[in-house]
């Protein structure tokens, strides 16, 4: 037997205490007697007898104390010498996921695991870190259960061998689970179990996307990358597909020399309703699918009506306008009425209050030509504004010629505050003509003039003009998810995967069995048998 | 458990007060004498196998069976002893028990007897009898005193007695080994009962004339009213310790009285008296206390 607490046994230095309580008090009083017949009689016949202490009383109080003593010192017997604490250092990196018939090796892993749990015993501490991706730390039932270690992602961040050489003790046993990829070498330490990921693959290595939003133009940019399973050199046939939200689906059959990165530019029309564009690569023999697709989330391309208004006795260019624009994005022409919601406005001359009091243009997506845009705006007749300029950076008139521009009547003051990207020329002094008021998801295009008083509708650069205010106006394109994040370099090439023979996991020390509950039965036991003894 | 006591301390033996009052005590003995000379001579005779013929007694349990008068009985059928007149001088014998008993009591046994011996020797001597002073376990067991000269040398004899535990058949049988017995007075507590038993029907049947006598103490006669006591036998050192409440007091009282009886019925079957002696204030002796025990030597 071996005590855990042996400090706790001073504890019987009060016994000697105890004995001394124990006794019955002492008289004060001494008287001599010859009597001591007739005091005995006496006592005798009153049944009564001299208060004396009960050595067998003491005896089992003394029992108690010494049981509760013990007990206390925690006394434990028998248990074998061995670890006692159990970490496993599971490999949880990407390629952790490739599959042999049907069953990844992580699954593998922790089927093994909890086999292995099963046969434990009790008393081992069982910690389970997740290595690669994300770090994960389980213990005690946690552990044992292999509560929420997720699913194999990212690199192996962790260097596995120096990790097993920290934590092996002679009380810690460490268990490694792993395939080796991304190894150079196996853990020397501790118990090993080493799976065999070894094979082919071929991964998509970046998706690069040039989005025309809100057009449906999308140009796709692939960078791909194929492993054989002979190593370095040898070429291998694979195939790269987009399917999905696509006008048209698009196959590329490609010869990849093994580890050498091969890119693909496909030039696409998007779906208008958007949905899930997929770009997969498919090689025979591949035995890392995770990294073979490239899952691309594309929003609805908007397809706005678009409302035209003008001044009776001004031409129909708003209306032809208007057209243009629907038919170039996918929209369509709606009249302009209050119970028909119109996604963009063209406005030809007239008066449309987007102003507010506050002087700011409502956020709205709207295009005018010459237009108030509240009654309180005094317009003035500005005729033939000359000489007359624009701006070569602006997203408007980036790339456009505005050279040929004539203007025969503007109006000054009608324009709201923004960004000019066309004005007369005045001297040092430039005179708005056409601004940009970025509203940010919206934004909206102003001319001092209408349609009609130019030969801006005959220029070739107007088609251009009408789209850039129709894609300005819609701001900043939406956001495209893509998923998943792609497998990382160092766990594509399966060929490279350091190897080494499983070790068995050490026998570990059984648990010493406690005796306190003994002792503190037999202190009890010895109160109760007191109870009884006079 | 055995353990060491504490003896008191007996108070001084014969202080002046008691020195003087001697005197004077052995001055009343003619007024208690006169008139009955001849019967008090009669009475002291001692039996004896020699000495004049003087009358004859009706037989008591114990006598000598040498002594019967079968010529008596031929006559009338019942048992006579010869009283004969012993020649040799009428002699005392004081057997003091000396044991640490006689330490109990308040003030201790020790003094009363201490100092009924001093009277009974002084008595004795007054008489011109010889008195033997047998003390069981002291250095010089038994001395023998004769005349009234010798009175101080008895009281410094007494008062150098030492306690001593010595049984009460030793202090028989040395009684008995005197010069001259005489008349034995034996001074003790007799408790208790039983081991005075024998002794004293050992003494009568070798022809002793014994008195006994008890220098009473107050605890006699009841236990102490209440408390928590430490109970010790001084001779045997067993202790007891007991809670006393009223009616451990009364019992122990009852104890007592049959005590008393016992003590009585052992001295009457013995054909012998026993006399209780309260020696009063021992501090203040006054001769009103020591009168009766003049009394009783006078009978």
């Amino acid at each position: 037997m071996t005590l855990a607490s042996p400090e706790y046994l001073w504890a019987l230095l009060a016994l000697p205490l105890l004995w001394w309580l124990s006794q019955p008090p002492k008289p004060r009083s001494q008287v001599l007697t010859p009597h001591m017949q007739q005091w005995q009689l006496a006592m005798r016949a009153l049944r009564r007898r001299p208060p004396h202490g009960s050595l067998l009383r003491f005896v089992l109080l003394a029992l108690a104390i010494i049981g509760a003593a013990v007990a206390a010192a925690q006394p434990f017997a028998g248990g074998q010498s061995g670890p006692s604490r159990l970490v496993v250092l599971l490999d949880a990196s990407a390629s952790m996921a490739v599959e042999t018939e049907g069953v990844s090796a992580f699954a593998q892993a922790k089927q093994k695991l909890l086999t292995q749990f099963e046969q434990l015993p009790e008393h081992v501490e069982v910690t389970v870190l997740r290595c690669g991706g994300e770090l994960r730390r389980r213990h005690g039932f946690a552990a044992r259960a292999l509560q929420d270690l997720g699913e194999p992602a990212g690199s192996l961040q962790a260097d596995l061998n120096e990790l097993a050489e920290q934590v092996e003790t002679e009380d810690c046993a460490v268990w490694t689970l792993t395939d080796g990829q991304g190894l150079e070498r196996l853990p020397s330490m501790g118990a090993l179990s080493h799976f065999d990921t070894h094979g082919g693959n071929a991964a998509i290595d970046a998706v690069r996307l040039i989005d025309s939003w809100p057009l449906k133009d999308l140009r796709l940019e692939i960078d791909v990358v194929a492993y054989a399973a002979g190593g370095s050199g040898d070429a291998v046939s694979a195939e790269l597909q987009v399917l999905g939200a696509t006008t048209s689906e698009q196959r590329y059959r490609c010869q990849l020399r093994s580890g050498v990165m091969l890119t693909h530019t496909f030039e696409l029309q998007r779906d208008k309703r958007g949905g899930e564009l997929v770009v997969q690569l498919v090689m025979a023999g591949d035995r890392l699918p995770a990294d073979d697709r490239f899952v691309l989330s594309l929003p609805p391309l908007p397809a706005p009506r678009i409302a035209a208004l003008a001044e009776p006795d001004t031409a129909n260019f708003a209306t032809v306008a208007a057209a243009t624009l629907a038919e170039e994005v996918g929209g369509e022409v709606v009249a302009n009425k209050s119970d028909t919601p119109v996604g963009m406005l063209l406005v030809d001359g007239g008066l449309v209050p987007l102003v507010g009091d506050d002087g700011v243009v409502a956020k709205q997506r709207a295009l005018t030509f010459g237009t108030r845009l509240a009654d309180s705006v005094d317009a003035e007749v500005w005729q033939s504004p000359a000489p007359l300029d624009w701006s070569r950076s602006s997203p408007l008139t980036v790339g456009l010629d505005l050279s040929e521009l004539r203007i025969d009547r503007a109006w000054r003051g009608i324009l709201p505050r923004g960004e000019p990207f066309l004005w007369q020329q005045d001297g040092d002094q430039r005179v708005p003509l056409g601004v940009l008021v970025d509203g940010g998801a919206t934004a909206s295009v102003h001319l001092a003039f209408r349609l009609q008083d130019s030969n801006l509708p005959l220029l070739a650069a107007f088609p251009q003009l009408l789209r850039r205010a129709f894609v300005r106006s819609y701001g900043e394109a939406a956001a495209i998810g893509v998923s998943p994040v792609g497998v990382p370099a160092s766990e594509r090439n399966l060929s490279v995967a350091a190897a080494g023979e499983d070790r068995a996991l050490p026998e570990f020390g059984t648990a010493a069995q406690s005796l306190a509950q003994w002792f503190v039965l037999a202190g009890l036991l010895a109160l109760a048998l007191r109870a009884f003894v006079r | 458990m055995l353990r060491k006591i504490s003896l008191p301390t007996t108070p001084e033996l014969f202080p002046e007060p008691f020195r003087a009052l001697l005197p004077a005590l052995l001055a009343t003995r003619g007024s208690i004498d006169a008139g009955r000379i001849e019967q008090l001579r009669a009475r002291r005779s001692v039996l004896s196998q020699s000495g004049s013929f003087v009358g004859h007694r009706r037989y008591e349990r114990g006598d000598d069976l040498r002594r019967l008068d079968w010529s008596a009985y031929a006559r009338t059928g019942e048992f006579f002893t010869k009283q004969l007149e012993e020649d040799d001088r009428r002699a005392v014998t004081v057997v003091i028990d000396l044991s640490p008993s006689m330490l109990a009591g308040t003030p201790p046994r020790r003094l009363g007897a201490l100092r009924l011996a001093a009277v009974l020797g002084g008595l004795a001597l007054a008489r011109a009898d010889g008195v033997s002073i047998v003390a069981p376990g002291a250095s010089n067991a038994s001395k023998r005193f004769t005349g009234t000269a010798q009175l101080p040398q008895l009281l410094e004899h007494l008062q150098q007695l030492p306690t001593a535990p010595v049984s009460s058949s030793t202090a028989a049988a040395l009684a008995l080994q005197a010069e001259s017995v005489g008349r034995v007075h034996w001074i003790s507590d007799f408790a208790p009962v039983q081991e005075f038993s024998r002794p004293l029907l050992m003494l009568r049947r070798r022809g002793a004339k014994v008195a006994g006598w008890i220098a009473t103490v107050p605890e006699d006669e009841a236990a102490p009213a209440g408390g928590y006591l430490r109970v010790v036998d001084p001779e045997t050192n067993v202790e007891l310790s007991v809670p006393v409440d009223r009616a451990l007091h009364d019992e122990l009282r009852r104890q007592l009285v049959l005590l008393e009886r016992q003590q009585r019925r052992m001295f009457a079957e013995a054909g012998s008296p026993l006399w209780r002696w309260d020696q009063g204030d021992c501090e203040n002796p006054c001769l009103a206390d020591y009168l009766p025990v003049v009394a009783a030597c006078t009978r």
